[in-house]
C-alpha cells in the first residue's frame, strides 16, 4: 500500500458542473486548484453528456424577468426550503457573469443567432427556461480550468476528509485503476459531488437507471457531516416523470414545449387537477401522478400530439441535447412524440432539492461556506444551489469564497490524525476479505427498506422502523467483500448510501408536517404548518448519531 | 449491450475507458475472434494498437452517451437492452 502526497490551495471533491465552476471561481481568483473525481472531469457527472436548460431572468421587459419576481418565485415553490438572502447571494449576484462565462468557455446559453429561446413550466410566472445545446458544456469546461492551471485527479474517490481542531485541511482518497491512496493537503476544500441517486428503490428494476447520474451516491454530503457539517433539506425525496423504461431527464423541455399529463382513460389529469395543469409545480405534477396510478387510471402517457411541426422538431432536438441517447430510445421503442402519446411513469426516489430553486445538502452561507471552516459546497450538494443554474452560479461562488480563505493562510495545517498506510489497508479489507456480501446485496436492501419506510407517504412508525433496519444493516457493511478495485469504489459508495439513507429518515421524522408533497408527505403530519415549521431542518452528527435543529425562514411582507 | 463496439474501425486509443463516468470501459487485448484480426488482418493497417475496449459493467450503464460522442472514429452503438425497451 502507497501513500502519495498532494498538496493545493483549494481542493474540489467531485468535477461535475458545480465542481468545475468551483475550479474556475478560485483559479480566476489567484488559487491553485485540484479537482479529484471518480470519472474525468470532461464527461463526469450529471450533466456530463449534455443538457438543455439553464433557469434564468434576463431583465428584457417582461415586469416577470427580474430578480424580484424571480424570489417571489421560489418563495411561492420552495416555501420553507431556502432563505432568499442566500438564494440572492448565491445565485442573483452571480447570474450575469454566468450566463457570460458560458459563453466565454465556448458553450454560450444561446441560439446560434444569438438569441435566447424561453419556455416557461413548473409554475414559473413567465418563460424562466433558457433552451441550449449543452452537449459540449463539460468538454468546454474541462478546458478552461486546464488552461487555468487546475489539476485534476482522475477515476479517484476520496473517501474522507482531513480535520484539524474543527477544521477540513484537506483529504484522503483512492484510485480506483492502480489502488493508489492519496493524502491531499488543502487550505479550503470544497465539496461538489452531487445528490444521492441509489437510494430508493428503482421502478426500472436496474437501481444504475436512474435520472440524475447514478454515480453521485451523496459520498460528499456524509463525509462533510463527519468532520461536524450541518446538513439541511435532506428529509425530502424528490421524484419526476420520465419515459416508462428509461430514467432520463426531459421534463423541463416537455413541459416547457406544451405537453399535456394523460391518464389510461384518456383523461389529461393536471388539467382536470391543478389550477397550473401541466405547467404546475414538478411536486404537483408527481402528487397527482402518485394519485393516478394509486386510484388504478395508469398507465400515464405525455401527449405532445396537438404542438405544431416546428414545436415538435424543437422538442426532439431538445430532448437530445438534454439526454444524449433519449432519441435513439424512443426510435428503437418505435415510439414518435409526433404521432402518438409516449408512455411515462414515476422515476425512483432520491435526495435531492425540494424544488428546481432551493436545494438539498451542506447548509451553506452565502459565499457557500458550511459550518466548519474550510469546508464549502455547491451544487446539488449543497442545500441553497439546486439544478444546472445553481451548480454554475453557486459552483462560481464557492470557488471565489474558497480562494479567498486559502491565500489567507500561508500554511498547510497537519491533519489531528496523518494518514498511515494502516489507514489505507483499511480501505482495502473488502478486497482481501476470504468470504462475504456483494456490495450490491446490501445496497439493495438499503433501497428495499428506504421505498418501503421512507417513500411518497411516511409515519412516524414507518421512519424509526427504517432507521432501525439502518442500524442492523449497518453493522454488516464491514462483511462486505469486493472482487475488484471497481468494487471497491461501489462499496465505499453503499456506505454514503445507507448513511444518507439514515440522515434523511431522521430529518422526516423530526419535520411533524408535510411539505412539498409528495417529496415529504407525513401521513401523521398531512398539513403544511407554516407557523411552526417554516424554515430548515439542520442534521449534525452528534457521536453516533445524528441531532436536528430548526432554522426559522422569515419573509418579508 | 448498452453499449456497442465496431472493431473493425476502432482503433483502441482508450478515450471510452478514460471518460466513461461509471468506470463501466475497460480495455482488453484483442484476439482472434475480433474482425479486425480474423477478418480483416493486415487490411487495416491503421489498426495497430494491440488492446480494444469492451463494457465490463454492463449493468451500470448510464446510456449517458458520452462514449459514443467522444469515440474519434464512431465506432460505438447505443443499444437498449429488452428490460428497458419493452417495459
Amino acid at each position: 500500500m502507497k501513500l502519495f502526497t498532494l498538496s493545493a490551495d483549494v481542493l474540489v471533491i467531485g468535477g461535475g458542473l458545480s465542481g468545475l465552476n468551483a475550479a474556475m471561481g478560485a483559479a480566476e481568483n489567484g488559487a491553485s486548484v485540484l479537482i479529484v473525481d471518480k470519472g474525468k472531469i470532461e464527461r463526469s457527472g450529471s450533466i456530463g453528456g449534455g443538457v438543455d436548460h439553464f433557469l434564468a431572468y434576463l431583465n428584457e421587459g417582461g415586469d416577470w424577468d427580474t430578480a424580484d419576481s424571480f424570489l417571489q418565485y421560489v418563495e411561492k415553490v420552495g416555501r420553507g426550503t431556502a432563505h432568499m438572502s442566500i438564494i440572492e447571494q448565491t445565485y442573483c449576484e452571480e447570474l450575469e457573469d454566468s450566463i457570460e462565462r458560458m459563453a466565454r468557455i465556448g458553450n454560450p446559453l444561446t441560439q446560434p443567432d444569438g438569441t435566447f429561446y424561453r419556455t416557461a413550466s413548473m409554475g414559473q410566472p413567465g418563460p424562466y427556461w433558457i433552451n441550449f445545446n449543452g452537449k459540449r458544456l463539460k468538454p468546454c469546461l474541462g478546458e478552461a480550468v486546464r488552461k487555468l492551471g487546475c489539476k485534476a485527479l482522475a477515476k479517484t474517490m476520496i473517501v474522507d476528509l482531513l480535520t484539524n481542531q474543527g477544521e477540513v485541511v484537506g483529504a484522503l482518497g483512492f484510485h480506483i485503476r492502480t489502488g493508489h491512496f492519496y493524502v491531499i493537503h488543502a487550505k479550503s476544500t470544497i465539496v461538489s459531488t452531487g445528490n444521492t441517486n441509489r437510494l430508493f428503490e428503482n421502478p426500472r428494476g436496474n437501481p444504475f437507471n436512474t435520472w440524475l447520474c447514478p454515480y453521485d451516491t451523496g459520498d460528499g454530503q456524509v463525509m462533510a457531516a463527519r468532520a461536524g457539517a450541518k446538513l439541511a433539506n435532506m428529509e425530502y425525496m424528490r421524484m419526476t416523470l420520465l419515459p416508462k423504461g428509461f430514467s432520463a431527464p426531459g421534463f423541463n423541455a416537455l413541459t416547457g414545449m406544451g405537453g399535456r399529463f394523460m391518464n389510461g382513460l384518456g383523461e389529461y389529469y393536471m388539467e382536470k387537477n391543478h389550477p397550473a395543469g401541466n405547467k404546475a409545480p414538478r411536486y404537483e405534477i408527481v402528487f397527482q401522478s402518485l394519485v393516478e396510478k394509486r386510484e388504478g387510471r395508469g398507465p400515464l402517457y405525455i401527449d405532445c400530439t396537438h404542438l405544431n411541426k416546428e414545436d415538435i422538431t424543437h422538442l426532439k432536438t431538445t430532448l437530445g441535447y438534454d439526454k444524449d441517447t433519449l432519441p435513439d430510445y424512443l426510435e428503437q421503442r418505435q415510439e414518435d412524440l409526433a404521432t402518438a402519446p409516449v408512455e411515462i411513469n414515476i422515476s425512483e426516489g432520491m435526495q435531492a432539492g425540494p424544488t428546481e430553486v432551493t436545494g438539498s445538502g451542506v447548509k451553506i452561507d452565502g459565499d457557500c461556506a458550511s459550518n466548519v471552516p474550510g469546508l464549502y459546497a455547491c451544487g446539488d450538494a449543497a442545500d441553497h444551489n439546486r439544478c444546472v443554474h445553481g451548480a454554475i452560479t453557486g459552483g462560481y461562488r464557492s470557488g471565489k469564497a474558497a480562494a479567498k480563505f486559502a491565500l489567507g493562510r500561508n500554511f498547510f495545517a497537519d491533519p489531528e490524525v496523518a494518514p498511515t498506510e494502516e489507514m489505507a489497508e483499511k480501505f482495502i479489507a473488502p478486497l482481501k476479505r476470504g468470504s462475504g456480501y456483494p456490495y450490491r446485496q446490501l445496497e439493495d436492501s438499503v433501497r428495499r427498506i428506504m421505498a418501503e419506510n421512507v417513500g411518497p407517504m411516511r409515519s412516524e412508525h414507518g421512519l424509526n422502523t427504517a432507521l432501525k433496519k439502518l442500524t442492523q444493516l449497518e453493522k454488516h457493511l464491514d462483511d462486505m467483500k469486493v472482487e475488484d478495485l471497481h468494487e471497491l469504489m461501489r462499496s465505499q459508495e453503499t456506505r454514503s448510501i445507507l448513511e444518507v439513507g439514515k440522515i434523511s429518515a431522521t430529518a422526516a421524522l423530526y419535520r411533524t408536517e408535510s411539505r412539498n408533497k409528495p417529496y415529504h408527505y407525513r401521513l401523521d403530519y398531512p398539513e403544511t404548518d407554516d407557523e411552526n415549521w417554516c424554515g430548515l431542518v439542520a442534521v449534525q452528527k452528534s457521536g453516533d448519531a445524528y441531532e436536528c435543529s430548526f432554522d426559522p425562514i422569515k419573509y418579508s411582507a | 449491450m448498452p453499449v456497442e463496439f465496431d472493431y473493425a474501425i476502432c482503433e483502441g486509443c482508450g478515450e471510452c475507458d478514460a471518460l466513461c463516468p461509471g468506470d463501466v470501459i475497460y480495455m482488453r487485448p484483442r484476439n482472434d475472434n475480433d474482425p479486425v484480426n480474423a477478418d480483416l488482418k493486415n487490411t487495416y493497417t491503421h489498426l495497430k494498437k494491440p488492446k480494444v475496449p469492451y463494457l465490463k459493467y454492463t449493468e451500470e450503464c448510464w446510456h449517458c452517451g458520452s462514449c459514443r460522442q467522444d469515440c474519434p472514429n464512431e465506432a460505438i452503438t447505443v443499444v437498449f437492452p429488452p428490460d428497458m425497451l419493452c417495459l
